[in-house]
């Protein structure tokens, strides 16, 4: 992967955003984040515009990209891997990156929906939890938050 | 991470060496994500700010030092 210039990387314009959009609309529509390809394809831009525009939006945390590559890993609350929270809105089906971000699915599409999860200390155990006319229902499960919020971009895939 | 109670957070984090932090109810968690997450698809999001985090935070009485966006040595003093 072609690294720019950190200088560069700390500039963000209208163009990145627009890329973080499309980034978002691909992923509700296709239940998966663009590669870079797709996502130049999208805006009609170069790849390497598009590359770069990943990479800021990386380096502001708009979006999370696998170390040293161009892939996108999270794009909260969606994740770009298989995870044990998996998300079923309007027909298509997410993956969450955690408890809370299962949640977050619903919460950012304004939908219903019905969310398997496992336990943290139960990876074997799947329960069923949904989200109906703007409430959650559950089994009196409780979520952890391991670290303290100023921590969270540590490591935010250990979080 | 989800768990079935506060004692199986306990057995975990006793078994695996990690820090306990912070619990909420599924319904608090719920409340939490609306907040956060109401306005992620909007064209014109641009993340938020801490202060703007913070005071999501502390509407849904989330006002422990492990909420809070400022220096730890600085929220110990409060």
């Amino acid at each position: 992967m072609n690294m720019r210039a950190t200088g560069d990387l700390d500039q963000i314009d209208d163009l990145d955003w627009s890329v973080r959009t499309a980034v978002y609309s691909f992923i509700t529509e296709q239940m998966r984040p663009p590669t870079v390809d797709e996502a130049a394809a999208l805006l009609g831009v170069p790849r390497e515009r598009a590359a770069l525009a990943f990479q800021r939006l990386n380096q502001r945390h708009a979006l999370f990209l696998e170390p040293g590559t161009l892939t996108i890993r999270m794009a909260h609350p969606f994740s770009g891997i298989p995870t044990p929270f998996t998300v079923q809105v309007n027909g298509r089906a997410y993956f969450a990156n955690c408890a809370w971000d299962m949640l977050g699915i619903p919460a950012a599409l304004h939908a219903d929906a019905e969310i398997e999860a496992h336990y943290a200390d139960a990876a074997n155990t799947a329960v069923t939890l949904t989200v109906r006319d703007g409430e959650v229902h559950g089994h009196d499960e409780v979520v952890h938050f391991p670290l303290p919020f100023q921590r969270w971009y540590d490591d935010l895939v250990r979080t | 991470m989800l768990f079935r109670s506060e004692e199986e957070i306990n057995a975990w984090c006793e078994r695996t060496g990690q820090p306990r932090g912070e619990t909420l109810t599924l319904a608090q968690t719920w409340e939490l994500a609306q907040r956060w997450y109401h306005d992620r698809l909007r064209p014109d999001f641009r993340g938020r700010t801490p202060d703007e985090a913070q005071r999501i935070f502390q509407q849904l009485g989330l006002t422990s030092p492990a909420w809070s966006l400022k220096p730890a040595d600085e929220s110990s003093c409060r």
